[in-house]
């Protein structure tokens, strides 16, 4: 399927190869519809173009390869679910990176807008960091519901859990992040 | 409190399990609910639930008033509600979804990669969904609707005006004739 060198020895091999292309349309539909809540969630969830970028061609690269190129039965489900688990990896390691660089302070800023952006940009990447530490079927929720935008419905057929139980599982992320944040802020 | 406002949000969370009994005490004559009824009551329970047990209840107020704990502890709710606000505010580039999808179809084989499909997505801009494009033509819609809506009644008003005005000044004939002539000829000349 993917970019690989492919031998026409006989005709009726052609014929099977693109008989597998015009079987595998579907991912181009799938880019199609689904694709900008897909940019949309991993935005929110990278708050980089190139690391959406990255992960976006991950999860296409992955859905392609599902199952020999077979169509998972629900592709809207599969597709979410494997962008944020690339994005998660995805941020994990910039966090990994981050701690290793920590050693290098940021230079002080003097201006007052500055430093409004800089505790936005603390805030929204603190959330972020909090986010990735999540236990996963906290994770999967806050991801789907406030960074996907799906609704509770869509959630719980994405998850396959009950509506009640997408719901109870955000009020407790919300509220384990709001415990790691303050106590981050009381340090 | 905090288990206080825990047991608020599982209540929440259980909300379709209580509207799915409601029902049978809401049935209509035919024993099915009316359509949308169950929705109308899990809102109403739901609403009434958060008055009195929301954050925003009074009692809450009251103690989060004089408790620093619950102070610190909405206040870092607050937080992560900002925080996420923040995260979603954040715009990015118009090109994005584009690039993405440029990203994955190089991924793809050459001859998905040449479809007018790819190319297409290759090109692609998010694009708001129809209500928000309806947006922009609502304050015009508006205006055109109630200029309708004034027309309308306006006419209305001005047929029944006439109306009203045409019984009336027939009653008032006929009186006349009644008490001029004599009611049989009143009822021969106005029929009834």
């Amino acid at each position: 399927m993917f970019q690989r060198a492919v031998n026409y020895d006989l005709p009726w091999d052609a014929a099977a190869f693109e008989a597998v292309d015009e079987s595998q349309r579907w991912i181009l539909t799938a880019m199609r519809r689904h694709g900008h809540e897909l940019v949309t969630m991993l935005w929110r969830i990278l708050g980089n173009e190139q690391d959406v970028c990255d992960a976006y061609q991950t999860t296409f690269l992955r859905l392609a390869h599902h199952e020999d190129g077979l169509k998972p039965r629900w592709v809207k489900a599969y597709l979410f679910r494997t962008a944020s688990n690339a994005a998660i990896s995805m941020l994990r390691q910039r966090i990994v990176e981050r701690k290793a660089l920590s050693g290098v302070e940021p230079a002080a800023v003097d201006t007052q807008d500055i430093e409004f952006d800089i505790d936005v940009k603390h805030l929204t990447e603190s959330l972020r960091c909090h986010v990735a530490q999540l236990p996963e079927h906290l994770r999967s929720v806050i991801m789907l519901r406030d960074f996907g935008e799906q609704s509770y419905g869509e959630v719980a057929r994405i998850l396959g859990i009950s509506v009640g139980t997408a719901r109870v599982y955000r009020c407790k992320a919300v509220q384990l992040l709001a415990t790691w944040m303050n106590k981050e802020a009381d340090r | 409190m905090k288990s206080l406002i825990h047991r608020f949000h599982v209540a929440r969370a259980s909300r379709p399990r209580i509207a799915g009994r409601m029902p049978a005490t809401h049935a209509s004559q035919e024993g099915k609910p009316a359509p949308g009824e169950c929705r109308k009551i899990r809102g109403r329970l739901a609403d009434s639930v958060a008055r009195r047990l929301g954050p925003q209840a009074p009692w809450v107020q009251r103690h989060v008033a004089h408790c620093p704990r619950c102070q610190k502890r909405l206040a870092a709710w607050g937080k992560v509600d900002l925080a996420l606000s923040m995260i979603k505010s954040q715009p990015h580039r118009l090109d994005l979804l584009m690039r993405a999808n440029a990203a994955a179809v190089r991924m793809l084989n050459h001859s998905l990669r040449e479809a007018a499909r790819s190319q297409e997505l290759e090109q692609a801009r998010p694009e708001s969904c129809f209500l928000d494009r309806l947006n922009r033509y609502r304050n015009p819609i508006t205006n055109v609707a109630a200029c309708l809506a004034i027309l309308l009644l306006t006419k209305t008003g001005i047929f029944s005006s006439f109306d009203k005005v045409h019984s009336r000044g027939q009653t008032a004939l006929k009186q006349y004739y009644t008490t001029q002539v004599g009611e049989d000829m009143a009822k021969d000349v106005f029929g009834v």
